[in-house]
């Protein structure tokens, strides 16, 4: 996790009872051990859980999730939020089908040009937010229809279903029968913004002006380009989050994300919330985002197997997420009581 | 914390390797609709029916919880999991739902679309639905002829984004057009397939133009229901009316006078046939090369479920022109599709 102390004082250097405490209250070892106690269970009950299908079945779709949720931490860690991630995932993902489908460009440029266009449509955002001074709810709750209803108009909603055949077959590839590369990029992205996070200047700014905006701007950094590139990471990462779709799709679809792209709003806050990353900015957790979006799926995976109705895993996702924010209260208010924080 | 994730890594090492191997060779049908929608409930009972008449290993339906193309590949993956050889998929994309299925086929299951097709190429044995623009020809047909020949008509329909509703608009029209003139097509509204935007829009029509009208077909089963209800509520027998499907409120409706009729489509026969074809490919049949295939906009191997007008006489006795056309359709199955060794 990393974060910046919100007070002025920093604590005393912790013992290391303390620190074990810490650790212990983490939000990433809590899900460590949900993620390995529901996996056990359900690997022990449940026919068909770990074969080899499955896990890669399950390893694909937490690439996808973890891809959205880390798109919309991007974001998150200023204090804002980005509802128009799945628009803006869609515009990459039908950009991507135009090129290499209709205009006969190659994958790999291609996939350059949809993730650059991500990151345009994420610009247009954090200009219009910082310019604007309206919270980024307002805005991007309007840009979501803008980039969907361009998007819908420029394509007539008409799918690129014949897209070059490698595109289909990095979706499906393996490695040892059973991990998908669409996990193994999105971990590579969260070891990429681990470091920016952790160890350089742009990364402690953003979370600089998330834990308090006039302090940021006291010491001398300019918030407002720090929120404008805030917003741009989060367009480049919903781009990425597109493309693995259409990889895992094999076709560039209108629908991929729902109507305006709202299908993708429940994963995008349920990972990096579950995760420890603070809605009210400041403080971020790549790894939690990670682990958030393992837990998610590994626990739908096993009540689909247990034959639990859709719906009922529905409410329980959504449970899931109030349950995150009022468990991370409650651990803020008991580390701030043992003088933790 | 080494020591609890070393513990953690080796019990599910253990239960990996504990896992019991499935090995069904049943036929197991999983019939999967794109989301919940009252057209596919007959398909709980057409599944259970076939699992008794023809001794299947399960003929479940599984219901995404809502229109969302990843709840439907989730779903679709778990089911493959869980043992299920053999899909009834009603697609939640026409393009977008082709991988999923191809991942199917890849392990060895067997897929009907049905209700709604995959777009060519695509890996589905062949498409089972309603000729829906046929369907919608011969219901205008009957209003028109019902109308006296003459008059104006308002088009309530569904949602614009299914190839079908296009099909059905131009069909509508060109049973109109052979009035030559004599009847016109005033008014379609399009997307209102749910009831939200469905009362909203052909309540608001009928109060503004109920005066201007003398005929409506609809073709979705909501606004079917919707403007049933309105006619109802407003008495006007003046208006002649045409619906689609058999929900309680229109079947009521041609009882009490307010609709002169309704196109039964076959969500039953879809279901029950369906998986009987499935369980004789299963068992060694093959579809035959000379089959007589009909096409539609999205694929070349298409075929037609039936339809079947009921009007106020046939209205109470629905059930057994279901059961009929299911009959004629399984024979039909029989004797020019499958080449059974």
């Amino acid at each position: 996790m990393t974060g910046v102390p919100r007070s002025s004082q920093m604590p005393a250097t912790p013992s290391r009872s303390a620190v074990s405490m810490r650790v212990l209250l983490s939000n990433e070892f809590g899900l460590t051990a949900l993620i390995a106690l529901t996996a056990v269970v359900f690997a022990l009950t449940l026919e068909g859980f770990t074969s080899p299908f499955s896990l890669f079945a399950m390893g694909r779709q937490i690439g996808i999730d973890t891809m959205i949720g880390l798109a919309m931490m991007a974001v998150i860690v200023t204090g804002g939020l980005d509802l128009s991630v799945g628009a803006i995932g869609v515009c990459a993902a039908m950009t991507f089908g135009w090129l290499a489908q209709t205009k006969g460009v190659p994958v790999l440029p291609s996939v350059v040009l949809a993730v650059l266009l991500g990151g345009g449509l994420g610009f247009i955002n954090g200009f219009a937010v910082v310019k604007s001074g309206v919270h980024s709810f307002i805005i991007t709750l309007a840009s979501m229809s803008i980039f969907f209803g361009i998007m819908v108009f420029l394509t007539k909603a008409a799918a690129y279903n014949g897209l070059p055949a490698e595109v289909s077959a990095f979706g499906k590839f393996k490695f040892f029968k059973t991990i998908s590369p669409l996990l193994l990029i999105s971990v590579a992205s969260c070891i990429g913004l681990a470091l920016l996070y952790r160890f350089t200047v742009l990364g402690r700014q953003m979370l600089a002006a998330g834990a308090n905006a006039r302090a940021a701007e006291l010491s001398g950094i300019r918030t407002g380009r720090v929120i404008v590139a805030c917003h741009i990471l989060t367009g480049l990462l919903a781009a990425m989050a597109g493309l693995l779709v259409v990889a895992r799709t094999g076709a560039a679809v209108p629908s991929m994300a729902g109507q305006l792209g709202q299908d993708w709003l429940l994963p995008a806050f349920l990972a990096p919330v579950l995760g420890g990353t603070l809605l009210s900015g400041g403080r971020v957790s790549v790894l939690g985002t990670l682990l958030g979006a393992t837990f998610v799926n590994v626990l739908t995976s096993g009540l689909l197997l247990m034959q639990v109705g859709s719906f009922w895993i529905l409410a329980i996702l959504g449970s899931m997420l109030l349950a995150a924010v009022f468990t991370d209260r409650a651990r803020q208010v008991f580390l701030k009581s043992r003088g933790m924080i | 914390m080494k020591t609890i994730i070393k513990a953690a890594a080796g019990l599910l090492m253990g239960a990996v390797f504990a896992a019991p191997v499935f090995a069904d060779v049943k036929t197991k049908v999983a019939l999967v609709p794109g989301g919940p929608h009252p057209y596919f409930a007959a398909w709980e009972k057409a599944g259970a029916d076939a699992m008794k008449d023809f001794q299947l290993g399960a003929a479940d339906y599984k219901v995404p919880a809502k229109w969302e193309l990843a709840q439907q590949s989730q779903l679709l993956e778990s089911l493959l999991t869980q043992g299920y050889n053999s899909f009834l998929i009603f697609p939640g994309d026409a393009v977008g739902t082709t991988s999923v299925a191809q991942e199917l086929v890849d392990n060895g299951a067997n897929v009907i679309a049905t209700a709604g097709c995959l777009k060519d190429p695509s890996p589905a044995l062949f498409c089972l639905g309603t000729d829906t623009g046929n369907s919608a020809y011969l219901g205008a047909k009957e209003l028109i002829r019902a109308m006296g020949g003459k008059g104006r008509i308002a088009h309530f329909t569904g949602f614009l984004v299914d190839p079908n509703t296009q099909l059905r608009i131009d069909a509508v029209q060109k049973a109109a057009d052979e009035t030559n003139g004599a009847v016109k097509v005033v008014q379609v509204i399009a997307d209102i397939d749910a009831p939200q935007p469905a009362e909203e829009k052909i309540n608001a029509y009928l109060a503004a133009n109920a005066n201007n009208i003398d005929g409506i077909i609809t073709t979705a089963w909501v606004p079917a229901v919707v403007a049933a209800n309105s006619l109802r509520k407003i008495g006007d027998k003046r208006i002649k009316m045409v619906g689609i499907d058999h929900d309680e409120v229109v079947i009521k409706a041609i009882d009490d006078g307010f609709v002169d009729g309704t196109m039964l489509q076959n969500p039953y026969g879809q279901g029950y046939v369906g998986s009987y074809v499935l369980d004789k490919i299963r068992s060694g049949c093959k579809l035959k090369a000379d089959a007589p295939w009909k096409s539609n906009a999205l694929t070349t191997k298409f075929v037609d479920s039936g339809t079947v007008f009921a009007d106020a006489k046939a209205a109470p006795t629905y059930v057994n022109a279901m059961v009929g056309i299911t009959k004629d359709l399984k024979d039909k199955f029989d004797k020019d599709f499958l080449a059974c060794p």
